[in-house]
C-alpha cells in the first residue's frame, strides 16, 4: 500500500512542521519557511489527476470555468443595508428566470420560501454560497421550502451561470428596472449597482419570519443557524450533523 | 485551545481524525461541514475567529494568511480543499 505510506509520512512531517512553528522566532526566515511550505502545497494540488479530460475552446474545461471565481477579482465590502423587519407581509414580485419564465412569491404561497439575494453571478463567495445551497436542496425539500436567488444578472447570466455550476434552483433577474426588487427589500447597495447579500425566510402565509444581511459581502449566512430558523418555523429536526465543537470547551 | 496535536501543538487529545478550521460565514468552511455530515464522517470543527492559537498555526501552515477552510485529514493538511481534494484525502486516509 505505498499510497497509504506516502500519506502517513506527509501526516508526520506536517505534524514535525507544526511542532516547529513556536520554536521560530517571529522572522523575515519564519515567514519565508512558511511561505515555502504554502508552495509545495500548492504545487502538490496542481498536478492533475490522472485521467483528466482536456477541455475544448482554449483548452479550458467546465470545471475551468466553473473554478474562475477562484482568481477573479475579491468582492468585499461592508453591508450598507438593513433588511425588513421580521413579522412584516414580505413585498410582492414578478421576476423572469432563467428560462424566461414570469415568476411570482404569490406563486409559493402555502410552503416556506427562502429568498437569498446575493450580489452576482460568477463572482467569489457567490458562487460558493448557491453551490452550497443546491448541494443542500434535499434538506430544503425536507423543510418544503422553495429556494429562489435573486441578483441584478440578465436571465441569460443566469442559465449560463446555472448550467456551469450545475444549480437547479429558480435564479431570478432583478435587470429591469435594475435591482427593483432588491429595493424592495431595503437590500440594495447604489453605489455598486447590486444588492448586499441577503437572506429572508418567508412562512407559508408571506410573513418574514427571519432576516439577515451579512455584514460583509465575502461573507455568507451560518446554514446551521438558517436550518434552525427553518426548523423552528416547519416543526421538521434539523439535518444531522457529524461535527463537534472543539473550541474553546477549555478556555 | 487546539484540540488534537493535528498542526504539532501538543494539548487536548484529538476527538475524531478529521479537523476543519474555519469560520462560520465561510462558504467554503460550510461546504466541508456540511459534505462531512452527508458522508457520517466525525470531525471537529474549530472556529479560527475564537481560537487564535488555532489561527497562528493555520497562518504558519498556509504561507502568512489564515486561510479557510484548513482541513486535517489524520494529519494531512490541506488548505481550502475542493471537495475532490477532500475526497482523496479522507480516502487516502481510510475513512471513506
Amino acid at each position: 500500500m505505498p499510497e497509504q505510506r506516502d500519506s502517513r509520512r506527509l501526516s508526520e512531517l506536517e505534524r514535525r512542521f507544526g511542532e516547529l512553528a513556536t520554536a521560530i522566532p517571529d522572522s523575515p526566515e519564519k515567514e519565508a519557511l512558511s511561505v515555502l511550505h504554502a508552495i509545495v502545497q500548492e504545487t502538490r494540488r496542481t498536478l492533475a489527476p490522472a485521467g483528466r479530460a482536456s477541455g475544448g475552446i482554449s483548452g479550458l474545461t467546465l470545471e475551468d470555468i466553473a473554478t474562475m471565481y477562484k482568481r477573479a477579482p475579491q468582492m468585499d465590502g461592508e453591508a450598507v443595508s438593513e433588511p425588513l423587519a421580521v413579522g412584516t407581509q414580505a413585498p410582492e414580485f414578478t421576476l423572469r428566470d432563467a428560462n424566461n419564465e414570469p415568476i411570482s412569491l404569490s406563486d409559493f404561497r402555502g410552503s416556506p420560501v427562502v429568498l437569498v439575494f446575493y450580489p452576482l453571478d460568477w463572482s467569489p463567495t457567490c458562487s460558493d454560497q448557491l453551490s452550497l445551497y443546491q448541494s443542500e436542496l434535499a434538506e430544503f425539500e425536507r423543510f418544503g421550502a422553495k429556494l429562489l436567488g435573486i441578483s441584478v444578472d440578465s436571465i441569460y447570466s443566469h442559465g449560463a451561470w446555472a448550467a456551469v455550476r450545475g444549480i437547479t434552483f429558480p435564479l431570478l433577474a432583478d435587470f429591469e428596472p435594475k435591482g427593483e426588487v432588491a429595493r424592495k427589500y431595503n437590500v440594495y447597495r447604489p453605489g455598486d449597482g447590486f444588492s448586499d447579500r441577503a437572506l429572508y425566510v418567508l412562512d407559508g402565509q408571506g410573513i418574514i419570519r427571519h432576516a439577515h444581511v451579512s455584514p460583509r459581502l465575502s461573507q455568507i449566512p451560518d446554514i446551521y443557524g438558517l436550518y434552525r430558523t427553518l426548523s423552528d418555523l416547519t416543526g421538521q429536526p434539523m439535518p444531522t450533523s457529524t461535527g463537534s465543537e472543539s473550541v474553546d470547551a477549555t478556555r | 485551545m487546539l484540540v488534537g496535536n493535528r498542526f504539532g501543538v501538543r494539548s487536548a487529545p484529538a476527538q475524531a481524525p478529521v479537523v476543519v478550521y474555519g469560520t462560520r460565514w465561510c462558504a467554503a468552511t460550510q461546504m466541508v461541514r456540511r459534505y462531512l455530515d452527508r458522508m457520517g464522517i466525525p470531525y471537529s470543527f474549530v472556529d479560527l475567529e475564537q481560537d487564535p492559537v488555532a489561527a497562528a498555526q493555520v497562518r504558519w501552515i498556509a504561507g502568512g494568511t489564515v486561510s479557510h477552510p484548513t482541513v486535517s485529514v489524520g494529519g494531512e493538511i490541506l488548505v481550502q480543499p475542493s471537495l475532490n481534494e477532500l475526497e482523496w484525502a479522507l480516502d487516502r486516509a481510510g475513512l471513506l
